[in-house]
């Protein structure tokens, strides 16, 4: 005869009350009514666990098995397991469960967690129990955001004979990769890499690309969703414009470049960067005159065009669309420095975010790659002085980065943005080659060159002459027109404050302000800092709660243009194995707890 | 010397109120933020590192935490939530324990229980004792409040320092007793941080050249006014300097305070009284609410601290008050009582053993501090000039 088995369910998990968390009394009351489970004890997250009280619990309540339940279980096992073993039980016998690790955490879902701790009990992981019906597959596939990641998607499910939408918010593709010079660690020209994947992208038949563009409307279930997508007007035929500039020399409204980071301007009829994919201008309907006053003022542009291809009287287009799998490729914004007042951007002139240094030092910036500060010039149609860069403005002598703006920081965001210390030695490598005679200062809390060939790479700046100082930048000040930074440096024991001629922030990577929008339209859930979540850390980092909608790229966690373009094909190559094989998983949350009841049932009769 | 860790230096710091310092990943930010912080004395990261690491005997030899005031800036910015400010006021605290010679203070601070018994028994006693001296020694009359046959004689006739029999007698009796504590705690504080360390020979002519910092730094709290954020300055300021006159007042000049004339002296009380009163107030609305960084964490001895002062303060209006506007000598001589209760349990036990420690303490750190200024300085050729760039740290 088989043994009974005694299980003893423990909650390692502080419940937050709030209305989307988890309900942990309710998962305990559950619990209790789970085959062999003796023992229900919620006892929140304390850290400090005292294995020998937990075995003799364990030994007063006979128990032979435990199930550790949590959002992260694995930070309690080894008491448990200490303490079954004290009990003088079998410690194999710790069981977690993960709230987190599937899918409970993130979405508030009680259910689930009910779900995950049944598994857990029988002492099946919930991912083998919890697999979806199979759906039938549409061909088509949609992917959101045009950067890298997007790109790549898209190239390689367009590659295999699909067909792809991609949808991109801004009015060319290239994301943040086509602001850059170079790449770290390879130093390679970033340009060189990119365009030829943009015009792949303009030239595939099968990739349908619309830019200034959203998605603004989600419905149907995985394997056949509905889209609406919006074609913001771009008043200029894409196909007609040659890119003559001729109307946007006319244009009188000047605003900042978004490509350039706001360094230099540009009209509102413009083309972002001229190797821009579409290679077409278009009108931004926020700042054109034409369009702003109802088509009362201006129109100059209209007749300078040759090609007769400015139309200001276009209308937005919302097209339905059909599609199997949504790619989401989003990407990030940075942190907004303005954020830190001590720090001195935005009233600094000189105090500049890693961004616009990125175009600061790109040869097709304002520049021409020149890395100057900025100076007071006379804008003559508002009648003020402004401060801009120029290529023949002054030189820095003492340039300091500062790493970890708005990044591992409890005042604002709590998690490494990964990428900002390998591109902070990029823009390190730079100051020392482009301006040999300038100081160039790194100031960072730890440094992080976790990657292939990082290592090397830091290894080499160091030897260039970067002072690389270990110690958080506290402020920086200006007095009689020349900046001041302060700053502990931990190794050499000092408080430093020393005369700085150019700052450069090196902000962090943070979701895109409209991401919590666009979760809601395609259902699927956003982690604790705001990153879209995957379905299974470990095991399905691209997939997502609703079948058929994978994450790539920056939108899903911060990482590196290797890692984004990796992620990118992977994902494609899950969209492929579902439209060739014509079935796909569906969401698991199409799985109720009764399905996930069902599953044991014939066990428990054996 | 080899350095000794000390793993549960830590959890011994948690009962002085030091509870975030694991969090500190050694950014540097508050070191640099902290306005007062300047070679050769760079707070507080150093001290949060020696915490983490159970570096007690480098600690208990750490004049730092007496050199901040606790603006809060450092906590504020602090991108670990570690609170290092805080983390200084506690490692006040525990200096404090460490530099009474009696152990009482270790007692009090790790258990409010303890000193809160300790003020109710001295308390008791108090009341007991004064009514037994008035009964004995003093006018035996209760309803007599001043003058020489007062029930508790404040002076004895022709006798300005009230020597002979009378109230002032326990004042200097106590005085002396407090004064010897607090210097022997001061020596001891001497020895931790100077006197046992071999890298601080201190030729005698430099203590002598600072020795004026004592009293500077006692009257003014300069130092305190350096901070960026002014308002704690005055607000401690004010409560100090109200403190410091009433006690001179009550002790040299209590005739005038009962005479019926209105007299200089009672500007002076009257507008220290308000100055105590509603500083205090201040502080525990702050320590209540939690409306500013430096009161966001309470330790029990602060609330205890600000209690007595609220008491002492309010029992001594209502005491004079019962005698100059009501002429109820009986009732003010009970208030007088009441009000000693509070009196003589705050000087006897907080001066010496709790929170009014860091009224010698702190000052004495700045003079310590700038005599080994003075000596690193020395040893290390001239002061150390502010960092050129272009020299330091290459690569
Ligand atoms: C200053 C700086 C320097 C860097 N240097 C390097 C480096 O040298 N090497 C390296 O490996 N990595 C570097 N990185 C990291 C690199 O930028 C990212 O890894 C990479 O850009 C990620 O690509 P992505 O496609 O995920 O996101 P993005 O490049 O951000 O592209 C996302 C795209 O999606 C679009 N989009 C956003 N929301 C929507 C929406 N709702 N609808 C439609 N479209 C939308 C955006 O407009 C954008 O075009 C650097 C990062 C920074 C900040
Ligand atoms: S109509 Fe608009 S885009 Fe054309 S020139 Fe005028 S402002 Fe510029
Ligand atoms: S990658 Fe480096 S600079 Fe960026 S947040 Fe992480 S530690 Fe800070
Ligand atoms: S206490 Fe805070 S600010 Fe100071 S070093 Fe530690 S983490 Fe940085």
């Amino acid at each position: 005869m088989v043994k009974e088995s005694r299980t003893g369910v423990y909650i390692c998990q502080a419940g937050t009350g709030a209305a989307d968390s988890v309900d942990l009394q309710a998962v305990a009351k559950y619990a209790e009514k789970l085959p062999g489970v003796v023992l229900v004890n919620v006892i929140g997250n304390n850290p400090k666990l005292d294995p020998v009280s937990l075995g003799e619990q364990i030994r007063k309540e006979k128990l032979d098995r435990i199930v550790v339940a949590a959002d992260s279980p694995g930070y309690y096992k080894p008491a448990f397991v200490r303490g079954l073993a004290l009990a003088g039980g079998d410690p194999e016998n710790v069981m977690l469960a993960s709230f987190v690790g599937n899918g409970a955490g993130a979405q508030g879902s009680t259910e689930r967690a009910k779900a995950v701790v049944n598994c857990a009990v029988h002492g099946v992981p919930y991912g083998l129990a919890a697999t979806p019906k199979d759906k039938p597959v549409h061909p088509d596939t949609l992917v959101i955001g045009g950067g890298v990641g997007g790109i790549q998607a898209s190239l390689e499910i367009a590659g295999a004979g699909k067909k792809v939408y991609l949808v991109e918010k801004f009015g060319t593709i290239g994301g943040k990769m086509a602001m850059f010079d170079k790449t770290f660690p390879t130093l390679d020209c970033a340009a060189c890499i990119l365009t030829p994947k943009m015009v792949s992208v303009g030239q595939d038949k099968n990739i349908t690309l619309w830019t200034y563009a959203e998605v603004e409307g989600v419905s149907g279930s995985p394997g056949n969703y509905k889209v609406t997508v919006r074609k913001h007007a771009r008043r200029v035929d894409e196909v007609a414009c040659v890119a003559c500039n001729a109307c946007s020399e006319i244009c009188p409204t000047v605003v900042p470049s978004e490509f350039d980071a706001g360094i230099s301007t540009r009209k509102a009829i413009y083309i972002p960067f001229p190797q821009a994919v579409p290679n077409a201008f278009l009108v931004d309907e926020k700042s054109c005159l034409w369009v702003t006053s109802g088509g009362k003022k201006c129109g100059a542009c209209v007749k300078k065009c040759a090609k007769e291809a400015i139309h200001l009287d276009a209308q937005d287009e919302v097209v339905e669309i059909t599609v199997g799998n949504i790619v989401v490729a989003t990407g990030y914004q940075v942190f907004d420095a303005q954020k830190i007042d001590r720090y001195g951007y935005g009233r600094l002139p000189n105090v500049i975010t890693a961004l616009e240094y990125e175009r600061l030092t790109n040869a097709s910036g304002p520049t021409g790659g020149n890395i100057v500060m900025k100076a007071l010039k006379h804008n003559k149609r508002k009648k003020v002085d402004e401060w801009v860069f120029a290529p023949e403005n002054p030189k820095p002598k003492n340039v300091a980065i500062i790493h970890c703006i708005g990044s591992r920081d409890h005042n604002y965001n709590k998690y490494c943005s990964r990428v900002c210390c390998m591109y902070s030695l990029k823009f390190a490598h730079l100051v020392r080659e482009k301006l040999p005679d300038a100081n160039c200062y790194e100031f960072y809390i730890d440094m992080r060159a976790y990657g292939k060939n990082y290592e090397a790479f830091l290894e080499h700046i160091k030897e260039e002459g970067v002072h690389l100082v270990r110690g958080r930048t506290a402020k920086i000040e200006e007095a009689d027109g020349q900046m001041r930074l302060k700053g502990e440096d931990i190794i050499g024991d000092k408080v430093l404050d020393f005369p700085v001629d150019l700052v450069i922030l090196s902000v962090g990577l943070e979701p895109v302000g409209d991401s919590e929008k666009l979760a809601g339209l395609l259902g699927i859930a956003r982690d604790e800092d705001g990153w879209y979540a995957e379905k299974d850390y470990n095991a399905d980092p691209t997939g997502t709660e609703r079948g058929g909608i994978f994450v790539a790229g920056v939108c899903q966690g911060p990482k590196d243009i290797p890692d984004t373009v990796a992620q990118a094909s992977e994902v494609a190559a899950r969209v492929l194995k579902s439209i060739i094989s014509g079935r796909m998983e569906d969401s698991r949350n199409a799985l109720s707890l009764a399905d996930i009841e069902a599953s044991f049932r014939p066990q428990a009769q054996a | 010397m080899a350095v000794r860790a000390n793993p549960n230096l830590l959890e011994e710091l948690k009962h002085y109120g030091a509870d975030d310092v694991t969090k500190c990943y050694h950014c540097g930010n508050c070191s640099a933020t902290c306005p007062l912080s300047k070679e050769p004395f760079i707070f507080p990261r150093k001290s949060m590192r020696y915490l983490q690491m159970g570096l007690g005997d480098k600690l208990k030899g750490n004049l730092e935490p007496w050199l901040c005031y606790y603006c809060g800036e450092c906590s504020d910015e602090c991108p670990r939530e570690a609170e290092p400010g805080e983390t200084m006021m506690s490692m006040r605290r525990w200096l404090t324990a460490k530099y009474d010679i009696t152990g009482i203070s270790k007692l009090f601070y790790e258990s409010w229980v303890a000193e809160a018994g300790a003020i109710m028994l001295v308390a008791l006693l108090t009341g007991i004792g004064f009514y037994w001296f008035g009964m004995t020694k003093g006018g035996g009359d209760f309803g007599i409040y001043a003058g020489p046959n007062a029930f508790l004689p404040a002076h004895t006739e022709g006798n300005f320092f009230g020597l002979g029999w009378n109230v002032h007698t326990f004042d200097w009796i106590m005085g002396a007793v407090l004064g010897g504590l607090l210097v022997t705690n001061c020596l001891r504080m001497w020895w931790f941080t100077t006197g046992s360390r071999k890298d601080m020979k201190v030729p005698l002519g430099t203590y002598i050249k600072h020795a004026f910092l004592l009293p500077w730094h006692f009257i003014t709290q300069k130092r305190y006014a350096e901070c960026d954020k002014k308002k704690p300055w005055i607000i401690h300021l004010i409560l100090m300097l109200s403190y410091l006159t009433l006690l001179i007042l009550i002790m040299l000049f209590l005739h005038h305070m009962h005479a019926p004339e209105t007299h200089w002296v009672h500007i002076f009380g009257y507008a220290s009284t308000i100055g105590l009163l509603g500083t205090a107030a201040y502080a525990l609305n702050g320590r209540l609410n939690k409306t500013e960084t430096h009161y966001k964490h309470s330790h029990e001895s602060d609330l205890i601290f600000l209690f007595l002062l609220l008491y002492v303060g309010t029992t001594g209006i209502l005491q004079h008050f019962a005698y100059r506007f009501l002429g109820n000598e009986i009732l003010a001589n009970f208030m007088y009582i009441i009000h000693m209760m509070g009196v003589v349990p705050m000087l006897v036990l907080e001066v010496p053993f709790s929170k009014w420690a860091h009224l010698a303490y702190r000052p004495y750190a700045m003079y310590l501090a700038a005599v080994q200024a003075d000596v690193i300085a020395e040893r290390e050729g001239t002061k150390v000039p502010a960092l050129a760039p272009q020299k330091q740290m290459t690569a």
